[in-house]
């Protein structure tokens, strides 16, 4: 077992890799009463046209089948997975991304035991066709409930907009009619080419003994066999860095229009204290345009084009990358034309110096050490840059080395006119 | 939990030394009765209060500082606890240990005295401009509740049947009072809020007891006060019983149905009624989960809460609008089956073991701690995590059934799409 001090952050992280491949990092965390336990498959909506393991030719599978996986682990022949976290207390969820599957329970009580189950039940798929039958109504009425939300679809619109067949486009549970074609083979074949140990990580964050969880997780490991790993083949689409739609809108039944403005950037390319350095960048420069501090923020706030819906968002992975800027707005026009102006002026003359790097720089560090108190964050942060090839911990190493230059290198990107697109949700109009 | 210090009458001071956290946590927590003008005042002073202060008299200079001094959090906010509206005004610093080179603690500290003492005034009243943006802020925030439509059924729910009641009254105030305001009324809120509120102030984070509370105590001088307490409960009509429906353009059916219950929180029964809540909707594990949504497939989400302030019970859940009746029976059944004392010992035991561990994670953060700690430290005999996890241990299934006996329907509200009702077979 391999013991990581970082030193500036006051945390110890344990790590070994198994002999079927999986991934455990361990960090205790002193004064909290629950541990956190993930275990997460690196594999997410995008993963949609691969080889299955033991196959040679590739296949497509229907939308949203990665979430819906996710749903039926959770049904085994002998009852519901909740109803056993519940027996021990522990709260048991999942959550599927574009590029990952989480399973995941806290518990202040039986850490051994619910551990145990989480291993268990992820490691021991059983899927019928009567199951995925019935499961297609409930996850009909998830896809419903978020058809409902106008800032989702506002969102999802922009992406989808965004890209020309990268299957980020695609929402993350599938529509209604791409589930509907979903059979228990399509789940077995995603689970044995995905679920592999070798593509997955566990990790415990909370109140643990490092030494006596990974002797624990070593031989519950041992006592399953698994296929030898392989290397899995996935497919995906090459795209131009233009965006595939410039504009769009939709009508529903809001109080006031939602706009969103998406940029397409280039997809993470680097690893280690580089790669961080370069999402980093990305961050304090979106910050530095739309933030809060930003003189966009000070006048779209008082000039009544923005409110506290305002938000700014960086999504990064393997493969591609984009930025969502929107707010609700009486006037979307105006806004969109603001935003639009913002990147123009920052093109044309570099407008930050070593002043806003230094402060952002100092809010980026307080807002680290403040989310290690969150063990939710730790396991989910880390997870992500793991399977991106990226140290969490390196944060701070990675803030300090950041230059003004890392910052003009991204604007570039960020400012490119022919990435972005345009969405609004617009009430219905008057007299419908 | 917390170590309590009277800093004079009505002003109380809460300190929780630990270790667990990198940051520093605090919460000055102003409390008034409920009322819908006050509640929008109050909406728009807070949204004032974190603008700017005297010392950083912009929003932009403001959110700078706090930046520099390694992203402090700060922020203000409302909320309602039964009959009470809240107005807090928070911080979180990084531990100044964890930097070295700064005095972060000191710095925050200034900071809230001065948000809270010296605010961003002109001519004696909150800056005309900056009033007038955030009364619109809050007014946008208010009617963007429209957009959630579970929120907003919720609230439906909750106005028709308590339509003069707390249970209905927003934090955030109502439309027609905010349009109502000026800076000087909202001035006055202010001085009545700083002059005659009860106030809690809490501190979490490893900190020497002695001197945060010198420091606080030099950093505030408060006036002793004698807190309004909430006047004897008029007589109010409950209100709307039934059923209700309402359109608006949505595809899923909103079905939000309310319970009336004489257990409320502080009574004999009140453990005993979080336990019945749980068993009948709180957890996956709940009857409503397992039987709405695993067994029948019918919804995503079907939940119950407990509103123990205002003796209420409501559920939730998202359905295909053509099935609310088949919905409705089946929530109906699942109380039925609690009533007739139906309840299996590994419901029971699920249930306790998930409050226990919902109430002991919930301590696993600074605003959680403050936030458990302030809702049950006046129960008599104080609070402690285990003192009340040991409350819901000898409840039996006799006792959940006395308690399913007092819960009784009083409202089925269902938020449903225009498109159904043209459609909708008879």
């Amino acid at each position: 077992m391999q013991k990581l001090e970082y030193s500036r952050v006051n945390e110890t992280l344990y790590h070994e890799t198994l002999p079927n491949g999986l991934q455990v990092f361990i960090l205790p965390k002193s004064g909290f009463s629950k541990t956190y336990v993930s275990f997460t498959t690196r594999y997410g909506s995008i993963d949609n046209t691969f080889v299955p393991l033991g196959k040679d030719e590739i296949v497509r599978v229907p939308d949203g089948i990665a979430h819906f996986l996710e749903h039926k682990m959770f049904e085994k022949e002998d009852g519901d997975v909740f109803q056993k976290f519940g027996m021990n207390g522990a709260s048991a969820n999942a959550f599927t991304s574009f590029t990952r599957t989480a399973y995941l329970f806290s518990a202040t009580d039986k850490l051994y035991p619910n551990t145990e189950l989480l291993l268990d039940f992820v490691q021991a798929p059983y899927f019928t066709e009567e199951t995925v039958e019935k499961e297609k109504g409930i996850i009909g009425q998830e896809i419903t409930m978020y058809d409902d939300l106008p800032d989702w679809r506002s969102y999802f619109g922009t992406i989808e907009n965004l890209y020309k067949e990268h299957p980020v486009k695609i929402d993350i549970a599938g529509t209604v009619e791409s589930i509907s074609k979903i059979t228990a083979d399509h789940l077995y074949e995603c689970y044995h080419t995905f679920y592999h140990p070798s593509n997955m990580l566990v990790f415990a964050v909370g109140a643990v003994d490092p030494e006596e969880m990974m002797a624990f997780i070593r031989k519950n490991q041992e006592a399953k066999t698994f296929d030898k790993p392989e290397r899995i083949v996935r497919q995906f689409p090459q795209e131009k860095m233009e965006s595939a739609v410039k504009e769009g809108s939709l009508e529903m039944d809001v109080s006031k229009p939602k706009v969103h403005v998406g940029i397409k950037l280039p997809a993470l390319a680097e690893e280690g204290v580089e790669g961080l350095k370069h999402e980093l960048a990305y961050q304090i420069m979106i910050d530095l345009l739309f933030g809060k501090t930003s003189k966009f923020y000070t006048e779209a706030y008082e000039e009544g084009l923005i409110d506290e819906s305002f938000s700014t968002d960086f999504t990064a992975e393997e493969g591609f990358a984009f930025s969502v800027i929107g707010s609700d707005s009486a006037k979307p026009e105006e806004l969109t034309r603001k935003i639009q102006d913002t990147l123009q002026w920052a093109s044309e003359k570099f407008p930050f110096g070593q002043e806003d790097l230094d402060r952002q720089r100092r809010r980026r560090i307080g807002f680290f050490m403040r989310a290690l108190n969150s063990v939710e964050y730790i396991a989910n942060q880390f997870t992500r840059y793991a399977f991106n090839g990226m140290n969490l911990f390196d944060t701070v190493t990675a803030l300090e080395a950041l230059e003004v230059k890392d910052l003009q290198e991204v604007l570039v990107p960020l400012t490119d006119e022919q990435a972005r697109t345009v969405f609004t949700v617009k009430p219905p109009a008057k007299g419908e | 939990m917390f170590t309590e210090t009277r800093l004079t009458q009505g002003v109380r001071l809460y300190v929780r030394r630990t270790e667990q956290f990198k940051t520093l946590t605090f919460s000055i927590r102003f409390k008034q009765p409920l009322t819908p003008e006050g509640a929008s005042e109050r909406a728009v002073l807070a949204n004032i209060l974190e603008d700017s202060t005297e010392t950083y008299p912009s929003r932009a200079a403001l959110r700078q500082a706090l930046e520099t001094m390694y992203g402090t959090l700060y922020y203000t906010d409302v909320g309602k606890r039964g009959g009470y509206h809240y107005l807090s005004v928070n911080a979180e610093c990084v531990d100044d240990r964890l930097i070295r080179d700064e005095d972060i603690t000191d710095w925050t500290i200034r900071l809230l005295a001065d948000a809270v003492l010296r605010p961003n005034l002109q001519d004696g009243v909150f800056k005309p401009q900056v009033f007038e943006r955030e009364k619109q802020t809050v007014l946008e925030r208010v009617r963007s509740l429209y957009d959630d439509k579970t929120r907003y059924a919720q609230q439906r729910l909750l106005t028709l049947m308590r339509p003069e009641g707390p249970e209905s009254i927003r934090a955030t105030g109502e439309e027609s009072h905010l349009e109502a305001l000026t800076p000087e009324k909202v001035m006055e809120a202010y001085r009545r809020m700083i002059g005659e509120d009860e106030i809690e102030i809490y501190v979490v984070g490893a900190v020497d007891e002695k001197a945060i509370t010198a420091s606080l105590k030099e950093a505030f001088h408060f006036e002793g006060r004698v807190p309004a307490v909430l006047p004897e409960k008029a007589a109010r009509g409950t209100g709307k019983e039934g059923r209700v429906s309402e359109k608006q353009n949505m595809k899923q059916g909103k079905l939000h149905i309310g319970f009336s219950t004489p257990v409320k929180f502080g009574t004999e029964d009140f453990p005993k009624m979080q336990l019945a809540n749980g068993i009948f909707g709180g957890f996956p594990h709940s009857k409503l989960f397992m039987n709405v949504r695993e067994k029948e497939s019918m919804a995503y989400y079907a939940a119950s809460s407990y509103l123990s302030r205002y003796g209420l019970i409501t559920v939730s859940a998202g359905i295909d609008a053509e099935l609310a009746e088949k919905a409705t029976k089946l929530i109906d059944e699942q109380l039925e089956v609690m009533r007739a004392g139906e309840i299996t010992d590994n419901e029971l035991s699920q249930t306790k073991a998930m409050l226990a561990n919902q109430l002991r994670e919930a301590l696993d953060s600074s605003r959680g701690q403050i936030e458990i700690f302030d809702q049950y430290k006046d129960l008599p005999g104080g609070f402690t995590p285990e003192g009340w996890i040991a409350k819901w241990e000898p409840v039996t299934a006799d006792d959940i059934r006395d308690m399913a006996g007092k819960i009784d329907r009083q409202l089925v509200y269902l938020l449903s799409g225009k498109e159904e009702s043209a459609d909708a077979k008879a």
